[in-house]
């Protein structure tokens, strides 16, 4: 039984109001959803409300997710990363590549050099970023958008636009059921928990993530407080690469192979998960776990689309419009609680 | 008599944790140049956002000319004819002269933009107002005294019949200022009501015939010029609390020298040969005219001046100081100029600013131990007297407060060599005055300040010695026995030795 405090605390929470949108949204679909007969166990089963289908969203979310923590720290910074996607699909070419040169190796060294590869890869390039984004002096904005281009270009010529496979060792981590019914994968959904602790562990309790606060909330006054600027910046780059790295093993792995087209236009679906949790673009704001939930909150309106057999031509219009009307609900919401502290 | 041009009556606005205003209420006569002074937070620019249209008050009426009205925005005062001054808004500086004073009325010929005619707009709204600016100029480039004329011509040009002006001559020369006032002596033979915001006791004897003091958001006293002096209004400003305004000074005897400083310039050489010796148990001012080059050499001893050059020594020990790291590392701390700007975190909360140049000392591998944390900034605002919650947002105190975390931060850091520029600016009195006894604490425990200021009773009671600069030069020392305003001035302004 959980302590009145304990309530207090969650629905106080900055999260409190876009977990309750999420729910509700749950809520809906579950009822709206209708059901079926299971084929094998005869019972009746709801067409939302199922281990099959919230396991596939997670799934679905976790690579948005992954990179959203990411972008969040980005943003807290007051920065912005464009080249996720392109570092995504990179890394992700890179490894493929390197494990196929490599030959038939044995389960864990394919995994291990796999996953080197492709980290060691996404770490490179946020951290080419961040070197010219403080070397340069330019905005982030121009440098990453520079590097989106540079960097699938960099993979598409590697890979010759081929689809290059991937050992399938990676592929049984990547699916395994953990114990769970056998078509049920949950390892992306528990890597996404897993991303988003360390971030949220980040952010707020170490001193590395109170710099990147300090630096989005007021980067001269960071400065007048001897703050590493500079080291500071350059390492939101690189995380929010190796999250971008993280997410392409996955997706490699999961998938078992990768393109250079893997992840195109993921920046964006990144960037409004970061968004629609709560990150502000002018810097100094943001959550990880508000991250992770705005990612389940987009992948849940295009599940939403499917689900209700609308006509999937609409998806970008619906999601469109659901990300602004988000953003106003949690901005209308955030203005709404503060009167009501200050009236207090 | 006809209706007053402005009736305020029980003006009220509140920021967060400071009434800016509280119930004031008087009126201005129509053709009239009203004053409105007060100290720094005294209310006084509020009114004048109010009355302009961009502050809202929470309670409280404003009527024109006997016309009640509301201003929702900016547009509202303008079509009912007020019009604000800044001391520094360049509208749009990336457009032209003619473009800024045409926006929202550009002349068209078909669907594009009549050049000649904008420019012969302007041109004839410039001339009204006696400015000799080439309209085609960007608005950026323009000194701040001509981006002042361009507004002024813009409100004539609005057709204002009451111009507010928000302390207009605070970054003029003195040729500019006089140009300033023959406009505005013009504005009122034309009938315009001007009010005046500005705390310049000659400008005001000047200028107005009637003066407004407001002191802490309330309103003092509305007084015909002729009836006052200086001092009277200057009491009407501070009030009852000049007499216990400086504490007495433990005689604290200088120890050991802490900051020695070798023929420093900075700036990209516009300081020069700055030198001099600050030992522990010492205050010493740093005395000159905005744009002397005082707070160059804070920034300078600071590591924040890659231009800097010079010998430094700390305690004796030679010193390169090429970063606030390191000179943080030397026991160093700047409370800067700008306390907004470069010493907060306004989003930030009160614990965190606190904790920000010394949170490594509260962590073990990289992860902040909060109790700690808490504890240290909780020991440092407790010292300051730093009355605001500890998890509240800093941008929710009020000015004395905020300057009080900025202090914090480098007692949580332990530093015992303080470069305090400009401390107590925008600050009110009281907290003021508990800044200085804290400041004379951390001398009499041998802590070492130099100390920046404007505020000539703020020098001349709280340093020990006074070093003066003239346009980035050394002008001269005195002793505190030796200092008087005049001296002071003397010195800071070139007319030779006392």
């Amino acid at each position: 039984m959980p302590s009145p405090s304990f309530v207090r605390t969650l629905v106080r929470s900055p999260q409190a109001g876009l977990t309750g949108v999420l729910l509700v949204l749950w809520g809906l679909l579950a009822l709206a959803a209708g059901s079926h007969q299971d084929p094998l166990g005869g019972g009746t089963v709801n067409n939302f409300l199922n281990a099959h289908t919230l396991i596939q969203m997670a799934t679905d979310a976790s690579g948005f997710a992954i990179m959203g923590v990411g972008a969040t720290i980005v943003i807290i910074s007051g920065g912005i990363d464009l080249s996720v996607g392109a570092i995504y699909a990179l890394a992700g070419v890179a490894m493929a590549m390197v494990l196929r040169a490599a030959g038939p190796l044995p389960p864990v060294a394919a995994f291990g050099l796999g996953l080197a590869v492709c980290l060691g890869v996404a770490v490179t390039c946020g951290l080419l970023n961040g070197l010219m984004v403080v070397g340069l002096r330019v905005h982030p904005f121009i440098i990453t958008l520079g590097t989106m281009w540079i960097l699938r270009g960099i993979a598409f010529v590697m890979s010759r636009a081929e689809s290059i496979l991937v050992p399938t060792s990676l592929t049984a981590v990547a699916k395994a059921s953990l114990g769970l019914g056998r078509s049920l994968s949950p390892v992306p959904l528990l890597a996404m928990c897993a991303v988003t602790a360390i971030g949220a562990v980040f952010l707020t309790r170490t001193v590395a993530g109170r710099y990147v606060f300090a630096i989005g909330g007021n980067v001269e006054a960071s400065r007048f407080s001897g703050l590493p600027v500079a080291r500071s910046t350059i390492g939101v780059y690189v995380i929010s690469g190796l999250c971008a790295g993280i997410a392409a093993f996955l997706g490699a792995a999961f998938y078992g192979s990768a393109t250079s087209s893997d992840a195109n236009g993921y920046e964006l679906y990144v960037i409004a998960s970061a968004v629609v949790g709560g990150a502000s673009l002018v810097g100094g704001k943001g959550s990880a776990l508000s991250a992770m939930i705005g990612a389940l909150l987009i992948v849940t309106i295009r599940q939403a689309i499917r689900t209700l057999h609308f006509d999937q031509n609409y998806e970008w219009i619906i999601i469109g419009g659901a990300l602004i009307a988000a953003v106003v609900i949690d901005q209308g919401g955030t203005r709404l609680l503060t009167r009501l502290r200050e009236a207090r | 008599m006809s209706a007053p041009a402005v009736r305020f009556a029980g003006i009220t606005r509140r920021f967060p944790g400071v009434a800016a205003l509280t119930d004031v209420g008087f009126d201005v006569a129509a053709g009239s140049c009203h004053a409105i002074c007060g100290e720094n937070g005294a209310g006084k620019s509020t009114l004048g956002r109010i009355l302009a249209g961009i502050d809202r008050p929470d309670a409280g009426t404003i009527t024109l000319f006997g016309e009640a009205v509301r201003f929702r925005q900016p547009r509202d005062a303008m079509a009912a004819g007020v019009a604000i001054v800044h001391q520094e808004l360049a509208l749009w500086p990336e457009l032209s002269v003619a473009e800024n004073l045409g926006m929202g009325r550009m002349p068209r010929r078909g669907p594009l933009v009549d050049r000649r005619a904008l420019r012969a707009h302007a041109e004839a709204l410039l001339a009204r107002v006696g400015a000799a600016i080439d309209p085609d100029r960007r608005m950026g480039a323009l000194s701040i005294a001509e981006q002042q004329l361009v507004q002024i011509a813009m409100a004539v040009g609005a057709d204002a019949r009451i111009i507010i002006f928000d302390e207009p001559t605070s970054s003029l020369g003195e040729r500019e200022t006089e140009r300033l006032y023959a406009v505005m002596a013009a504005l009122r033979a034309q009938g315009t009501t001007t009010l005046y915001v500005s705390h310049r006791m000659p400008e005001i004897f000047r200028l107005c015939d009637t003066v407004t003091v407001l002191r802490d958001g309330h309103h003092v006293a509305t007084t015909p010029t002729a009836a006052l002096d200086e001092a009277a209004i200057v009491e009407q400003m501070i009030g009852r609390r000049l007499e216990q305004f400086y504490p007495s000074h433990a005689a604290g005897t200088a120890g050991a020298p802490v900051l020695e400083v070798e023929g420093l310039s900075a700036a990209g050489g516009r300081v020069r040969d700055i030198s001099f010796t600050l030992r522990a148990g010492e205050v010493l001012g740093l005395a000159g005219l905005v744009g002397a080059g005082r707070s160059e050499v804070a920034r300078a001893l600071f590591g924040l001046d890659p231009t800097a050059r010079g010998r430094v020594r700390v305690r004796g020990l030679e010193a390169t100081i090429r970063s606030p790291r390191e000179a943080m590392a030397l026991g160093l701390g700047l409370v800067p100029e700008d306390r907004k700007g470069q010493g907060l975190v306004l989003g930030m909360a009160n614990r965190e600013n606190g904790s920000l140049p010394s949170l490594p000392r509260f962590a073990s591998r990289g992860v902040v131990d909060r109790a700690r944390e808490s504890a240290a900034t909780g020991a440092a605002f407790a010292a300051m007297t730093m009355a605001a919650d500890a998890e509240a947002a800093t941008v929710t105190l009020s000015g004395g407060n905020q300057q009080k975390v900025v202090m914090a931060k480098w007692l949580t850091a332990e530093s015992d060599l303080l470069i305090l520029d400009e401390p107590t600016r925008g600050v009110d009195v009281g907290a003021k005055a508990e800044l200085h006894a804290w400041i004379d604490r951390h001398a009499a425990a041998g802590g070492a300040v130099l100390l920046i200021t404007s505020d000539m009773p703020e020098l001349l009671n709280l340093a020990t010695r006074i070093l003066v600069l003239r346009e980035g030069r050394p002008a001269g020392e005195l002793a505190r026995a030796d200092a008087t305003q005049a001296s002071l001035l003397r010195l800071m302004s070139g007319l030779g030795a006392a």
